[in-house]
């Protein structure tokens, strides 16, 4: 760790003083010259704050190795997804991060890429490709802990609502978790299921929850493992007056969300969160590993954090700045680490 | 079919329909009948029904406003906007909301009434250029308090109770607490819309305008100006919409406001078959919207998933439809022979 610091600061004076070239000695080819390493990030997803949090991530590990990074941009359009790729190739890349997109249309390109003699690192979509690894965030130990947690404070018998959509593959992982606990525990009884992506969907989710609690009294425990579902059931428990008798488990957080839980009498218990700047700064070392020439491994998981109510409370935690002091764990993952690798400034 | 029945069933079929799936609704799904559950269906379609009647405006003109839904949600990241960043209280947020509204709907109604643009694709452009915008300010994040902001400092401002209030507060009606305020806020500008459309000189030369633009404008109705009033209020009213989420959610979601614009387009159209009407009408927006409001809290109420829900609601739609244009042309056709 010390010498990682060391590393750091002398990374900064050099930086400082001739431009970076001076310690880039110590790193691998092809970073002793980072100018000259150009990676791009190809992106399916780009709305809302988990994907803008991700794209940070991503920028601040590209400028901390001092490479020169392109943004491309398909907003969902899976065709022009794989399009990017090809201009990606074209214009000579040596590195790509897929995020997220379709097995379908990604496997070709990203193909393309490797055979171009491309280095390609692929968050959350399945390329199928062993030259790949995939970067994950594990949607299956998010709902697993949030679950765990929920049998911790209301035991192993409980009425249970469940915000679900089915065919989001997230959702869809999650979702394995949630069948698993409730096979095992028998006593957990499953009263409703509901869920809708209507934007704004907190708003939605909450006119939903809100006819879900009138028609099933004996709810005590609403698993929402996405926190737009949760902030919806949140306001639905809030306008019904029940915040002292339900609790809500979810997963994912933002500052919104560390405010909603802090409330007074907050029914929202706990949720568990991967950040996706972490992520984000994950898939850029993973990607830099395979430049120099080191195996990352086949998958790399970015392991997810569980953030209680108490916890935010006790430790006075008010936004994501926060979080991550409080909870070092959060703010940065043990995952493609390197000696050589400069880690983004805190 | 007997002309009568006919008549009988285009005027109060819809009514009927309504009342026998309210009534459907309270045999089948435990806890449907109650003052409570009414209340929030009620809730549930107050925002989508204020912007739906701001679309009645625009429709009795003959026009029609795509950017509802985004004016809706740039509101609602203004208001957040003024609020958290800005640190301005309740009174200025809602007064920028609905300056912003006014303005939105000023242009649209200038490039359509001056610039020639087809009133689709004019507001089909503003609400691209307003998911857009309402993302510039905070790089695409939703806004909430604490936040960080670009110069690294952390957004202090928070939503002012009074803000709130308009979302969460509700009336004492029989029971505590029974009635939110975003159902008043319907409710009145329901009566006021319905007021002004159906019994003021305006509201009709407005409906005068929609049926023969020419006509009107020969017997010296001044076209332009009410075509653009329209437009004002229908901005003004998504404002007030997006205001009222704004206070519902507590933060600035981003959110494109697509479902939006659908479910309240299609309670304005859903409005057309009401009382046989076979035009926009204000009361009839209102009833369409509570009628997809009863729907779907009986079906959410009943465990049926959201695809359903998306289904049944096309269904209603598109049977309403067909009540006003196959069924109403019907009995025109009739008369005239």
């Amino acid at each position: 760790m010390l010498r990682r610091d060391l590393m750091k600061m002398a990374l900064v004076a050099g930086l400082s003083f001739t431009g970076g070239s001076a310690f880039a000695a110590d790193m691998p080819a092809p970073f002793d010259k980072p100018e000259e390493v150009k990676i791009a990030l190809v992106r399916y997803l780009s709305t809302g704050d988990f994907f803008q949090s991700y794209l940070s991530g991503v920028e601040k590990q590209a400028e901390a190795l001092g490479v020169d990074l392109r943004v491309f941009d398909s907003r969902q359009d899976a065709a022009l997804q794989a399009d990017m790729v090809d201009q990606a190739i074209a214009l000579g890349v040596d590195g790509i991060v897929i995020q997220h997109g379709l097995t379908e249309s990604m496997k070709p390109a990203a193909q393309r890429a490797v055979d171009a003699g491309i280095k390609v690192v692929a968050f959350d979509v399945n390329v199928e490709n062993d030259a790949i690894p995939q970067v994950e965030q594990s949607d299956y130990m998010l709902g697993k802990l949030a679950l765990e947690q929920a049998i911790k404070d209301n035991g192993d018998t409980f009425t249970a609502g469940y915000v679900y959509v089915p065919g989001i593959a997230p959702l869809d992982r999650r979702d394995v978790a949630w069948k698993e606990v409730k096979k095992d525990n028998p006593g957990i009884k499953e009263a409703a299921m509901f869920g809708t992506l209507d934007n704004p969907i907190a708003n939605s989710v909450a006119n939903q929850a809100r006819s879900v609690l009138q028609a099933n009294p004996t709810i005590n425990v609403v698993f929402a493992p996405y926190d737009e579902f949760a902030k919806g059931v949140k306001i639905a428990v809030d306008e019904a007056g029940l915040s002292q008798d339900i609790k809500i488990y979810s997963a994912d957080v933002s500052t919104a969300d560390i405010s909603a839980m802090r409330e007074p009498d907050s029914a929202w218990a706990a949720t568990v969160a991967t950040n996706p700047a972490v992520v984000g700064e994950v898939s850029v070392r993973t990607l830099a590993l395979m430049l120099a020439g080191e195996d990352p491994g086949k998958q790399v998981i970015v392991p997810p954090t569980l953030i209680t109510q108490d916890f935010l409370n006790e430790q006075d935690v008010r936004n994501m700045g926060d979080l991550g002091e409080k909870m070092p764990q959060f703010q940065h993952a043990d995952v493609s680490v390197a000696e050589w690798i400069p880690l983004p400034k805190r | 079919m007997n002309k009568n029945a006919l008549d009988y069933a285009i005027k109060y079929g819809f009514l009927l329909l309504l009342g026998g799936l309210a009534l459907f609704f309270s045999l089948y799904a435990s806890g449907f009948a109650s003052p409570r559950s009414a209340v929030f269906i009620l809730q549930s379609v107050a925002i989508t029904g204020i912007l739906a009647l701001g679309v009645t405006c625009t429709l009795v003109v003959g026009g029609f406003d795509l950017s509802i839904g985004s004016v809706a949600t740039s509101a609602l990241m203004l208001s957040a906007y003024t609020m958290v960043i800005l640190e301005q209280s309740a009174f200025v947020a809602v007064a920028v909301c609905l300056l912003m509204g006014a303005l939105v709907g000023l242009v649209n109604g200038l490039l359509i009434v001056k610039m020639r643009v087809p009133d689709l694709l004019a507001t089909l452009g503003m609400m691209f250029l307003l998911i857009g915008l309402q993302r510039i300010p905070t790089q695409g994040n939703s806004i909430a308090t604490g936040m960080s902001l670009e110069d690294g400092s952390v957004a202090e401002g928070t939503f002012s109770a009074a803000f709130l209030w308009l979302g969460r507060h509700r009336f004492d009606l029989f029971l505590d607490r029974l009635v939110p305020v975003p159902v008043v806020v319907f409710l009145l500008i329901a009566l006021l819309i319905w007021l002004f459309l159906g019994y003021t000189r305006h509201g009709r030369l407005m409906y005068a305008i929609g049926s023969n633009e020419r006509a009107a404008g020969l017997v010296g109705t001044n076209v332009h100006r009410y075509k653009i009033v329209a437009y004002m209020i229908s901005g003004m009213l998504a404002s007030v919409g997006g205001i009222l989420l704004a206070a519902r959610l507590g933060r600035g979601d981003i959110a494109s406001g697509n479902n939006l614009l659908l479910d309240s387009v299609a309670a304005a159209l859903i409005g057309f078959a009401v009382l046989g009407a076979a035009r926009p009408n204000a009361f009839g927006t209102a009833a369409g919207a509570l009628f997809v409001g009863i729907l779907l809290q009986g079906l959410t109420m009943m465990n049926a998933p959201y695809y359903m829900q998306d289904f049944v609601k096309g269904a209603v739609l598109v049977a309403a439809l067909v009540f006003t244009f196959y069924l109403s042309s019907r009995r025109g056709g009739r008369r005239t022979a």
